[in-house]
């Protein structure tokens, strides 16, 4: 009688355990099964930063004939840029502010041995944020070439 | 306790026992089933996605892609009259699709061109950031692309 009322403990823990695994495993399926549709979603979102990207290289400021990028460039290099630095502040925030996706920001920074340039830098990345990076050769004022990194961050807001 | 009495107990105890035990197995394989499926869909959304991005990156770079009278290729600058040799179906990875595009200016309205995304059907859009040639200037714009199987 006794080794049967163990057999009975044994078989219903047996039950309680496969039972337990199974809970286990359809959550971690679940838990899982989103990862493709989120790395999906992420490339995307890279895309989007490295399109922000050239397009700022390739737009031109209104109404003058120079890139977003570029004039940003002249204004640490040169004492005399082509586009103001005020107007262009005013003329880039609004192009990151345009380009933004729903719920994300967009932050660009110029940095050279003259100087560095941020854009929208109030507005603070969260932890989960894509860079594209990339450099424009400007003609300095003694005719030297410099070389100007430039930062693109796309970030979400919470 | 009687002979009998134990034997009816520990007939109903492994009729009991193999209940829970067919139940887990039901469960077990309704949760695979249900898991392969939603797997199934998830591939499929994540596919369309990349093929989305994938027809932006082909129209950016390549099929609307302005070229100036030297013959010089501006990708990620648009050109508006490409637009009319332009085909709205595109295969990728051994699958047609088809696509809307739709581009704004700063200020200005959508504007869309293709046919219109079937009510019926998955559909996926994507907006990013591009520069668009227009009254000789390259201004700066968002290209939208919604694209779907067929």
């Amino acid at each position: 009688m006794a080794r049967l009322k163990v057999e009975g403990v044994a078989d219903i823990l047996s039950m309680a355990f496969m039972f337990i695994l199974l809970v286990f495993g359809a959550v971690l399926i679940n838990a899982y099964s989103l990862r493709p549709l989120r790395a999906a979603t992420d490339r995307q979102l890279e895309l989007k930063c490295e399109y922000t990207y050239e397009a700022l290289e390739t737009s031109w400021v209104e109404p003058y004939t120079i890139s977003f990028l570029r004039a940003a460039a002249e204004n640490i290099v040169l004492n005399n840029p082509t586009v103001p630095g005020p107007y262009l502040h005013s003329a880039m925030e609004n192009a990151l502010d345009y380009l933004s996706p729903p719920g994300y920001e967009i932050s660009s920074t110029l940095t050279s041995d003259g100087g560095t340039l941020t854009f929208n830098e109030n507005k603070a990345p969260s932890s989960k944020q894509f860079v594209r990076s990339g450099t424009v050769s400007i003609m300095g004022a003694g005719g030297e070439n410099v070389v100007v990194q430039v930062v693109i961050k796309l970030f979400s807001v919470s | 306790m009687k002979t009998s009495d134990l034997g009816v107990r520990m007939t109903l105890t492994q009729i009991l026992k193999m209940l829970v035990a067919c139940i887990l197995v039901i469960t077990f394989i309704l949760v695979s089933a249900s898991a392969y499926r939603r797997h199934r869909t998830i591939s499929s959304l994540a596919k369309l996605t990349d093929a989305t991005s994938s027809i932006v990156t082909q129209l950016a770079v390549d099929q609307l892609a302005h070229v100036d009278e030297t013959g010089k290729k501006y990708s990620y600058a648009l050109d508006m009259v490409r637009l009319e040799n332009l085909k709205f179906e595109s295969e990728i990875g051994g699958e047609n699709f088809e696509f809307q595009i739709s581009i704004s200016y700063q200020g200005s309205e959508n504007r869309r061109f293709g046919p219109e995304p079937p009510e019926n059907s998955t559909n996926c859009s994507l907006i990013v950031a591009c520069s668009v040639w227009s009254n000789n200037r390259f201004q700066l714009a968002k290209l939208g692309v919604i694209a779907w199987r067929v």
